[in-house]
């Protein structure tokens, strides 16, 4: 249905952000992982979004492209008894920045605010254009 | 549901006319139309009602997803109350005439 094109634009723009947040959310819940299943370092994740063609051709979607990991060098921190620790006792921690992830986390949730502004706006005027020829 | 248009008044070989020239929009017939407006509405509701229920249960992934269905289907809705009071207002003023 055509009519509601904005609100599928918006609502793609909604579950980007969500997925956004679950990845934030994530990286600051193994911000000291020195494992993971495929045995190595946890790694920072950030998503790719990607503009998506509407049908109509009128507003774009956004989908989410990829999943990158991050592959900077690793925070080392000395802790012989670790066992995840080098033959020099030094323990390789995920290089996340807590601070980033704030920022990061106040964008994610701002967009997502500004992603029900537009949703709300387009359908105000929807209503609105109910109106017409009322009273 | 079938709505037909009100015969005008009008001498034999004139209505004859007239019919003949409303003859081919049968197909885009307004009762038609309405229906297929009446489903894709019905559609939406039941896409909300389906949205409400895995809200409930727990299963929904996106809350999002379901309040914006449930506002398509809200929306849908009072677009189709509005036709439908233009409808019975157009009507009335028909039942009004003088006669």
């Amino acid at each position: 249905m055509k009519m509601f094109q904005t609100m599928r634009t918006s609502a793609s723009g909604l579950a980007a952000e969500r997925l956004r947040l679950d990845l934030i959310a994530s990286n600051i819940a193994n911000i000291s992982t020195t494992r993971t299943e495929s045995g190595e370092l946890y790694r920072r994740k950030t998503a790719v979004f990607a503009a998506e063609l509407a049908k109509s051709g009128a507003g774009q979607g956004v989908r989410v492209a990829a999943i990158e990991e991050q592959q900077t060098d690793p925070r080392w921190e000395y802790d012989p008894t670790h066992p995840d620790a080098n033959a020099d006792g030094y323990v390789a921690y995920p290089n996340i920045n807590l601070l980033q992830e704030m920022t990061d986390l106040i964008t994610a949730t701002r967009a997502y605010e500004a992603n029900v502004t537009v949703l709300n706006a387009g359908k105000s005027m929807f209503l609105k254009a109910l109106e017409i020829g009322r009273g | 549901m079938e709505i037909k248009n009100i015969n005008p008044f009008l001498p034999a070989e004139w209505q004859k006319k007239a019919e003949a020239s409303t003859e081919p929009a049968a197909a885009g017939h307004f009762g038609n139309l309405l229906k297929k407006a009446l489903n894709h509405v019905n559609e939406l509701q039941l896409k909300a009602e389906a949205a409400a229920i895995d809200l409930a249960l727990g299963e929904v992934e996106d809350v999002h997803q379901a309040m914006i269905a449930m506002e398509q289907a809200k929306l849908a809705m009072e677009l189709t109350v509005q036709v439908r009071n233009k409808i019975v207002d157009a009507y009335q003023e028909i039942m009004r005439m003088q006669i």
